[in-house]
């Protein structure tokens, strides 16, 4: 890693995942009974479907376990662990093709994961889940398709469903929410599109819902921007407040991540384009002692644009590590940990929420094959040892790193 | 409601990039010892600040790639000459580190010119914002010339007190002066500055290591740590000396043993800066501050103190307040009494 650029991160490990180095945006953690750790991944797109780390030595990563999908025009994209129970995303290239929805495996054994029960989310209009939450044993909330649900827009395909999975072997809808006029039928009018070099849709992405505030879900709309949900009746989701900086900003809305005692939310968009078509992408400090009124403070220092707009793939914000309740996973309200393609996984110090500090960053060199020529970290874990585990979209697979600062 | 995982703040040291300041008088040495110090393998990651690239004779076969400013050398050592002022300069190495057009130091030393008084170089760096956000000092080297070293001590007020706010001190020239000379120029030196180290280096030949970790580098710092930086167990030799030529600077740590209370460290360091900042060369020490989970380091130099630092723990049984004062005429009583007047005034309150 003799062109890495580092501060405040080193390398521990890297591990091209058996030469399918392509990882999407699922990662958790789990801690099993026999006392090991494992990674579990989620690949970015076909032919593999999920893989297993043992992750015990940080220092040496070794697969245990690769699986495939069934068919080429689908994606796993994302996973949750909690337990020994781990949900699987689905998402099909074109809406009507099977399987859409997520699975659900037993991994109490994590070398052989059973399957112990399939959503089924496909329909014709439905391309399946984008994203899974996972985390209370109980509810999985996932941005997903519905075979009843028919967008007005085609891209506005993915809402926020809550899945009943309390008897695993028979998952149940317990609720579901979308933006007002993006359904076929809807009474409010449809939302205006954004401009067309950079909309990519409103629907949902990220849906977090943390033991902290069970009757809250923060949940990134994309072009809509960020959405606090009532879900106290799950059956019937009302909205609490929102907030969209687009336009005049470029939209997609990723990740809106609380952080309780502070009475602040982190929020993330994703960039989408290569080559900064859809510059800027930033990560915003947002003030939430109003619910109903949540306020921009400060956005995240940029990694410096003129040396990465160009350096190939994507550059802008993307996924965070986010505070995930379970026993491996670092939880802080001042350190914030995120990847920005191929500007790597940075840190951020917001102690001072309206000026956040950025305090380490990894970026690896550009991994052998990466069609990007470039590194494009897509997704963060951060272990409660400080550990973070990040993962390219295409090629490099995992980086194992330890947080010095 | 705090949900924070433990360790889940920024440590306040660890994440800045430590600088170490290399001060000498003309003609000490200080040139050989940079140019060693540039070529020497141990150095890849270091990058180094000086005034003239001309002055340490940088080969050509030794640059890897080279800037108006910045050259990178084959082991892997950035040198950087200093164009408008120190501070600028750091900013912009930082600048092109992040952005990748440099490599990705981790250290950095900083030649300050001979006849610069280094103080003032202290002081910028505990006052500019920018600057702390990024580095931290973490010593002063200064280099002292067996030969001449004496004679510039009586002459120069600049090379008392680059000896005297000195964290190490690299002896040049041994090889060069009588045994006696030395002898004595070490005792002079231990009685200016009784909480130094001092190592010999002839021709500049020193491992770089010994030139880092001056100071604490984390919040976790154990206790070995904290005594070498304030020179705990070197003052052995000052005690036994006869005479003293630098009664003007001269250096002493005090040591209290109940905790202060936030209020009244302030109310002494306040008193303390206000009266006598221009003459307060340099202070530093581990304060008791009550309630606080671990020693708070503090840091001085003349009339700006740093932001305290808590670290995260005390590591041993020892959990008394020691300061070392390095100061130009003032009496240890002074100031020891002063502190001992604010601490029972707050003890009052």
């Amino acid at each position: 890693m003799a062109n890495a650029l580092t501060f405040n991160m080193r390398l521990l490990a890297h591990h091209e995942l058996q030469g399918f180095g392509g990882i999407g945006e699922g990662m958790a953690l789990q801690q099993t009974r026999d006392g090991r750790r494992i990674l579990w991944l989620a690949h970015e797109g076909a032919p593999k479907n999920f893989t297993g780390v043992d992750v015990t030595d940080p220092r040496a990563p070794r697969v245990i376990v690769q699986t495939d999908l069934p068919h080429a025009k689908m994606r796993s994209n994302s996973l949750d662990v909690t337990g020994d129970v781990m949900a699987v995303a689905y998402q099909t290239s074109t809406a009507g093709l099977k399987p859409a929805g997520f699975d659900l495996f037993d991994i109490s054994h994590p070398e052989q994961p059973k399957r112990i029960s399939h959503f089924d989310a496909s329909g014709a209009h439905s391309r399946g889940a984008h994203q899974v939450w996972f985390v209370d044993g109980e509810f999985v909330h996932m941005s997903c398709g519905a075979d009843d649900f028919q967008p007005r827009h085609p891209e506005d395909d993915q809402i926020y469903r809550i899945v009943d999975v309390r008897d695993p072997a028979r998952p149940v809808e317990a609720g579901r929410w979308w933006l007002p006029g993006t359904r076929e039928g809807d009474a409010a009018p449809a939302p205006a599109r954004l401009d067309p070099r950079i909309a990519t849709g409103y629907r949902a992405h990220n849906t977090n819902v943390f033991p902290e505030r069970p009757d809250r879900a923060y949940v990134g709309y994309i072009d809509g921007g960020a959405v606090i949900l009532d879900i106290a009746d799950k059956a019937r989701p009302k909205v609490v407040g929102m907030w969209n900086h687009s336009p005049p900003f470029n939209g997609f809305t990723h990740t809106v991540l609380p952080l309780f005692g502070r009475k602040l939310l982190v929020v993330s968009d994703e960039c989408v384009r290569d080559d900064g078509i859809d510059w800027p992408r930033l990560v915003w400090v947002v003030d939430g002692r109003n619910e109903r009124n949540p306020v921009p403070i400060s956005t995240f220092p940029a990694p410096p644009v003129e040396a990465f707009i160009k350096r190939g793939g994507r550059f802008g914000a993307h996924n965070l590590h986010e505070n995930q309740p379970g026993p491996t996973s670092f939880r802080s309200e001042t350190i914030i940990v995120g990847t920005f393609f191929n500007a790597g996984v940075r840190a951020y110090d917001i102690a001072n929420p309206y000026q956040p500090q950025e305090i380490a960053y990894y970026v690896p060199e550009a991994p052998k094959l990466s069609r990007a020529g470039a590194i494009q970290l897509n997704d963060v874990y951060v272990d409660e040892k400080r550990i973070v585990y990040t993962v390219d979209r295409h090629a490099g697979g995992l980086y194992i790193l330890e947080m010095t600062v | 409601m705090k949900r924070d995982s433990p360790g889940a703040a920024r440590d306040p040291l660890a994440g800045r990039i430590p600088i170490i300041l290399i001060t000498g008088f003309l003609g000490s040495g200080k040139t050989t010892l940079l140019g060693k110090l540039l070529r020497h393998p141990g150095m890849d990651r270091a990058a180094v600040v000086i005034n003239e690239l001309g002055d340490v004779a940088i080969d050509h076969q030794l640059m890897a790639t080279s800037s108006e400013q910045m050259t990178l050398l084959g082991n892997g050592c950035l040198c950087c000459t200093v164009r408008t002022d120190l501070q600028e300069t750091l900013r912009e190495m930082f600048i092109r580190r992040r952005a990748g057009e440099v490599i990705d130091f981790d250290r950095v030393f900083v030649e300050t010119t001979g006849l610069a008084d280094p103080v003032p170089v202290l002081h910028s760096f505990q006052s500019d914002g920018l600057l702390g956000a990024q580095y931290r000092l973490d010593g002063v080297v200064t280099v002292v010339d067996a030969v001449n070293g004496m004679g510039q001590l009586d002459t120069m007020p600049e090379a008392v007190k680059q000896a005297a706010v000195a964290d190490r001190i690299v002896l040049s020239k041994t090889d060069l002066a009588a045994p006696e000379v030395t002898r004595e120029l070490i005792s002079r030196l231990k009685t200016l500055n009784p909480y130094v180290s001092i190592t010999p280096a002839i021709q500049g030949e020193i491992d770089p290591a010994l030139l880092v970790n001056l100071g604490p580098g984390s919040a976790k710092a154990l206790p070995a740590e904290l005594s070498r930086w304030l020179g705990d167990g070197n003052t052995y030799l000052g005690k036994k000396l006869r005479g003293n030529h630098d009664a003007a600077i001269h250096t002493f740590s005090l040591r209290f043993e109940h905790p202060f209370t936030w209020d009244s460290l302030n109310a002494a360091l306040q008193t303390l800066t206000a009266l006598r900042g221009p003459d307060l060369l340099r202070v530093k020490g581990i304060v008791n501050v009550e309630g606080e989970s671990g020693p708070v380091i503090l840091q001085a130099a003349q009339h700006v103190i740093h932001p305290p630092i808590t670290l995260e723990s005390w590591r041993d049984a020892d959990r008394s307040t020691r300061i070392v004062f390095i100061v130009r005429n003032i009496a240890r009583e002074s100031v020891e009494s002063l502190f001992r007047a604010v601490g029972a005034l707050a003890a009052r309150s």
